[in-house]
């Protein structure tokens, strides 16, 4: 078992020393580029954005009913949610989320072409496949999905907002004062850079279990499956791991 | 021309070629033949450096492949054309775009340049009014032909085919061995066609080479292969009662 992991993470390595290998013309690449920002994040706004205001509104009610203490001012009721909106939900949350959207994606679609010999026949005609396949894809996620996340905060305080105008909870003045209060902006950051490294995971494992499926439609069930489960692992472990680096 | 010596090739101590030795001419459809699990496939994958043999060498012209480097192995592909048997259009382009694909990578055509050359290649395939389709919209021999264009779209001077006519009718199988058949004279190619297909045998196989448990016990062409001494290969080619009949009327 342990000669099966360290085989699969020296190959990994190996398949990603492929994928950065300088593109054989960079107008195909920013066209696939521009092709693979489409496909896997401008078309995972709509599931980011209905789960940010969704989760933003439980958020407030959540935070709400454990913060009935009439000493604490109700303005930190916003503080939190923004908080941690921007520290854990944002970023881990919806990567965890788009880990089963794009890693699925990204995994069945170069495992069927796999199996039908697509890559083979790329490689026999001397082009990358892994760069032409694999590049646009990583490098579309890793720098595009900040903006996921910013649209994820925004969207959450939304849904927070609406919930509070909508039930009273709290004063509504209250909330805006909170999601105002002590803003740092690191935390941003933070929060951006967690998210571009869990899709830079996403994508890379999801393409290379893909790259490597074998056994036909089942064996890219399979590598689909493997590809989200070990993402969803990794990224819960390198969240640990980034958190306590940059926060501590 | 492409040059086989002695090559072995095994897999978990099994051997699966013992010793292949032969050429394959430029102008000719080179045919290898033999019954399913032979070893026609893996000397194919040999040949085109998706396997590398245990021993032997292949020749392209006068290049050892072994002991080229990546970047003439890369050139050399570009020099390749591959029909595979499952054709493997890709499914992301439509078909103009499938056969401009390699032109894309390897030529500084324009794309009204690249466009034409790809309608002047689906034209001799016999593809017209499909450009704009996905290979999914396509028959088994449509998807064929689109494959063919796709591999001669760089001019190559190696073709390979793996069973051109897996999952076609007999009719669309003569009409694509006769198309492979008149590119290869017409544009002096080396090909090499994988099959076990008797009708194609007989129809294009200028020089045969048959392969019976990874061993090739016969080479010759399609007008002496009824007159062979190999029990082997005529086993295998009287396994069709038309064939066996023809030699027994012969005999």
């Amino acid at each position: 078992m342990i000669k099966n992991f360290l085989v699969s993470v020296g190959r990994y390595f190996l398949f990603m020393k492929m994928v950065f290998r300088k593109p054989e013309k960079w107008k195909i690449f920013w066209r696939q580029f521009v092709m693979e920002a489409d496909k896997l994040i401008l078309s995972s706004i709509i599931l980011v954005g209905v789960i940010s205001v969704f989760i933003g509104g439980v958020l407030v009610i959540q935070t709400a009913s454990n913060l009935e203490n009439p000493l604490i001012d109700k303005m930190y009721i916003g503080y939190m949610v923004r908080e941690s909106l921007i520290l854990e939900f944002c970023s881990t949350m919806i990567a965890l989320i788009l880990a089963g959207k794009m890693g699925s994606n990204i995994s069945s679609e170069i495992g069927s072409m796999r199996i039908t010999e697509q890559i083979d026949a790329m490689d026999m005609m001397g082009v990358n496949s892994a760069g032409f396949l694999v590049l646009p894809k990583v490098i579309a996620t890793t720098l595009l999905s900040p903006l996921l996340m910013l649209l994820s905060l925004a969207l959450g305080l939304v849904g927070g907002y609406i919930v509070v105008e909508a039930t009273q909870i709290i004063p509504t003045a209250s909330y805006i004062t909170g999601i105002k209060a002590f803003y740092n902006g690191f935390y941003i950051f933070y929060s951006c850079f967690k998210m571009s490294l869990f899709c830079f995971m996403i994508s890379s494992i999801a393409a290379f279990n893909g790259y490597y499926a074998k056994g036909g439609s089942l064996g890219v069930g399979r590598s689909s499956t493997r590809a989200i489960v070990t993402t969803s692992i990794l990224i819960l472990m390198a969240d640990l791991m980034v958190t306590q680096l940059m926060l501590y | 021309m492409i040059k086989v010596e002695n090559l072995n090739k095994s897999f978990d101590g099994v051997p699966v070629l013992k010793d292949i030795n032969v050429t394959y001419e430029p102008g000719r459809c080179n045919m290898i033949i033999g019954a399913s699990g032979s070893g026609k496939t893996v000397l194919l994958k040999n040949l085109i450096g998706l396997m590398e043999p245990d021993s032997g060498e292949i020749c392209y012209g006068d290049r050892k492949l072994s002991e080229m480097t990546d970047k003439e192995k890369i050139l050399l592909r570009q020099n390749i054309g591959i029909l595979f048997q499952g054709s493997a259009l890709f499914d992301f382009a439509t078909v103009i775009e499938n056969v401009m694909f390699p032109m894309e990578f390897f030529t500084d055509w324009s794309e009204s340049e690249r466009r034409e050359r790809a309608q002047y290649y689906l034209e001799k395939v016999n593809v017209t009014g499909a450009d704009d389709k996905y290979p999914n919209e396509l028959s088994g021999g449509m998807q064929k032909r689109v494959g063919i264009a796709r591999a001669i779209a760089l001019n190559p001077k190696f073709l390979f085919c793996d069973e051109p006519n897996s999952g076609l009718d007999p009719y669309t199988s003569i009409l694509i061995d006769r198309l492979i058949s008149d590119l290869t004279k017409e544009f002096g190619m080396t090909t090499v066609v994988n099959t076990h297909d008797m009708n194609s045998i007989l129809e294009i196989g200028d020089k045969i080479g048959f392969i019976h448990q990874g061993s090739m016990l016969w080479q010759g062409d399609r007008h002496t292969i009824f007159d062979t001494d190999c029990q082997e290969l005529r086993d295998f080619v009287c396994a069709n009662t038309l064939a066996r009949n023809i030699i027994e009327g012969k005999a």
